[in-house]
């Protein structure tokens, strides 16, 4: 793969259809939008027309949760040539997905399964991520996924597989602060291990979300507002890896925009904040 | 070491079957026993689609309340695994499964109240085309007018009920209390489409729907138009036609016409019919 690395594009949210008539009649001070890439393969109708507008002011990246790159099923074409499609009609900065599996014997199980980090998974995603490379002709973007199992057969950490995938296969990583730090929870490792075990230079986007925390484990339901303890877990990873692409993932009781605005806006802070106390270290 | 399509097609079952095999391979957690961490995945499925259905299926949910539905989204579910890339169409056998499966089969308004839901998502996003106008129409000239084929919206979706669903589905969109289901003594036949952005529906009258029918399948407009004649009389079958070609026209329901070639409808050619377009 040729292509550049994605450019920076500021602090963005996740289009949601809840929010489309308060962006169209107020336009936020949103740097981008990502777009679950399945709610736009459809054949028509009033949330293309919408998506179209939304296009027109601000720049887009196409997120999917059904891509299944690490399923031993076959990949399906089908679904590849409607991604491709979308793409070109909607021309996102990039396209991300998981490093999940999702279903096999035709199933979806809608939802992001995990993978034992064997060398054996390793070499199929490895391959799978290339022939989904191809045939979009351009770099993909995995994403680190929240898990409640560990494999017993796993052989490498995740951080490690992670990196391998994405070195090998030549891709970009979507970073998701707030799956890191549920994995940490849930399976017991330090947030600190998994910032400093992946490749910055193949970073270029942050997830920042809310979760369940329930007895002995958390449940990543983005369905709250990011707690404090993910934003100081953000503040670690930006300070390590510079300015990335933000943005705030919501699915679930989804607020007024203004709510996830002002969520976005401490995001700003906290980068800002580092940014300036990068200057002053510098000019000292 | 189990291979990783073992490990997958284990980890489903545990899933979908309850299949406990799965729980020799994955590990407990620091705080957690394996089972509860491998519930949770047990617990998303069915809740994530029993949340897609609520959405899918928002008012027959309230006629159904709470607990019946989720006893029909759980039937559902533990019958139709997805085999849908988006969850958007993984719903779309529910009316069918409600009328085929009891108890829910002996309630034909809960399948009749799914099938109008899911028509009008369907047409909501549904293809887009431009509609046919009486402009359009107009340049067709009278003498071509017996071979004219006419071509329903792409979104356009014909549904025959024979429960009082569609009062119902009207009375729950409108928050208010909803008739009581009843049997129609004739099936009433619907038509769902849509009209800008608004997926709308509306019942269509025997004649209407008849001519309806036939035209959906590209029977020409000089034998609609004797269909029609011969389903309520000549009398006023002329004005009948017009009528409902207007509204149809009107209501943005049809996406274009056509010409039969002239040698395929020799037959209907020389009809005594006649119609002049809508806007003279």
């Amino acid at each position: 793969m040729t292509d550049h690395k994605p450019p920076y594009l500021g602090f963005g949210l996740g289009l949601r259809p809840q929010h489309y008539e308060e962006i169209l009649s107020g336009n936020p001070a949103v740097d981008w939008f990502e777009v679950i890439s399945e709610n736009y393969m459809i054949p028509g109708g009033q949330p293309l027309r919408i998506f179209d507008q939304i296009r027109e002011r601000y720049p887009v990246v196409m997120h999917g949760v059904s891509l299944s790159i690490a399923s031993t099923a076959p990949l399906d074409t089908e679904y590849l040539t409607a991604l491709k499609g979308l793409a070109d009609r909607i021309e996102p900065k990039w396209i991300s997905d998981h490093l999940c599996w999702t279903g096999v014997h035709g199933v979806n199980l809608h939802d992001l399964l995990p993978v034992p980090y064997t060398q054996e998974a390793l070499d199929h995603v490895v391959d799978r991520v290339r022939q989904v490379q191809d045939f979009l002709g351009r770099r993909l973007t995995l994403e680190n996924v929240s898990s409640y199992v560990t494999f017993g057969q796993s052989e490498m950490t995740e951080w490690e597989f992670v990196t391998e995938v994405a070195n090998r296969a030549d891709c970009w990583l979507l970073f998701d602060v707030n799956n890191v730090y549920v994995n940490a929870f849930n399976h017991g490792f330090s947030t600190d291990e998994f910032l400093h075990g992946v490749p910055q230079d193949r970073i270029v986007q942050f997830h920042v979300a809310g979760h369940s925390e329930e007895e002995g484990h958390i449940v990543d339901t983005h369905d709250h507002p990011v707690c404090d303890e993910v934003w100081d877990f953000y503040r670690e990873a930006v300070t390590h890896f510079g300015p990335v692409s933000t943005m705030i993932e919501r699915d679930d009781n989804i607020p007024p925009l203004a709510e996830v605005v002002a969520e976005l806006d401490i995001a700003r802070k906290i980068a800002r904040e580092l940014q300036d106390g990068a200057r002053l270290s510098a000019a000292e | 070491m189990t291979s990783l399509k073992e490990l997958q097609a284990r980890f489903q079952a545990g899933i979908l079957t309850g299949d406990d095999t799965i729980l020799d391979e994955v590990k407990d957690s620091p705080r957690e026993q394996r089972t509860v961490l491998f519930g949770v995945y047990r617990h998303s499925y069915v809740a994530r689609l029993a949340e897609v259905l609520a959405n899918d299926y928002e008012l027959l949910h309230t006629y159904l309340g709470d607990a019946s539905f989720a006893e029909l989204a759980k039937a559902y579910i533990d019958a139709n695994p997805s085999d849908q890339r988006s969850a958007r169409w993984f719903g779309r056998h529910l009316a069918r499964f409600a009328k085929e499966t009891a108890p829910f089969a002996s309630h034909p308004e809960i399948s009749e109240i799914a099938a109008l839901e899911k028509a009008l998502a369907d047409a909501f996003d549904g293809p887009d085309a431009t509609p046919l106008s009486v402009t359009d129409l107009a340049a067709t000239p009278p003498e071509d007018w017996p071979r004219l084929i006419l071509e329903p919206h792409p979104t356009a979706i014909r549904l025959t009920f024979t429960s009082n669903a569609a009062d119902i589905w009207s009375a729950l969109k409108e928050e208010t209390q909803p008739p009581a289901p009843s049997h129609l003594p004739e099936p009433q036949a619907l038509i769902v489409w849509r009209q800008g952005f608004m997926a709308r529906f509306r019942p269509l009258a025997a004649e209407e729907a008849m001519m309806w029918n036939e035209a959906a399948k590209g029977v020409r407009f000089g034998v609609l138009c004797e269909m029609v004649a011969t389903f309520a009389g000549e009398d006023g079958a002329e004005i009948r036609t017009a009528t409902y070609l207007k509204d149809w026209i009107d209501a943005d329901m049809l996406a274009g016409s056509r010409l039969e070639p002239a040698h395929a409808s020799l037959e209907g050619a020389g009809n005594s019919v006649s119609v002049r377009p809508v806007n003279q």
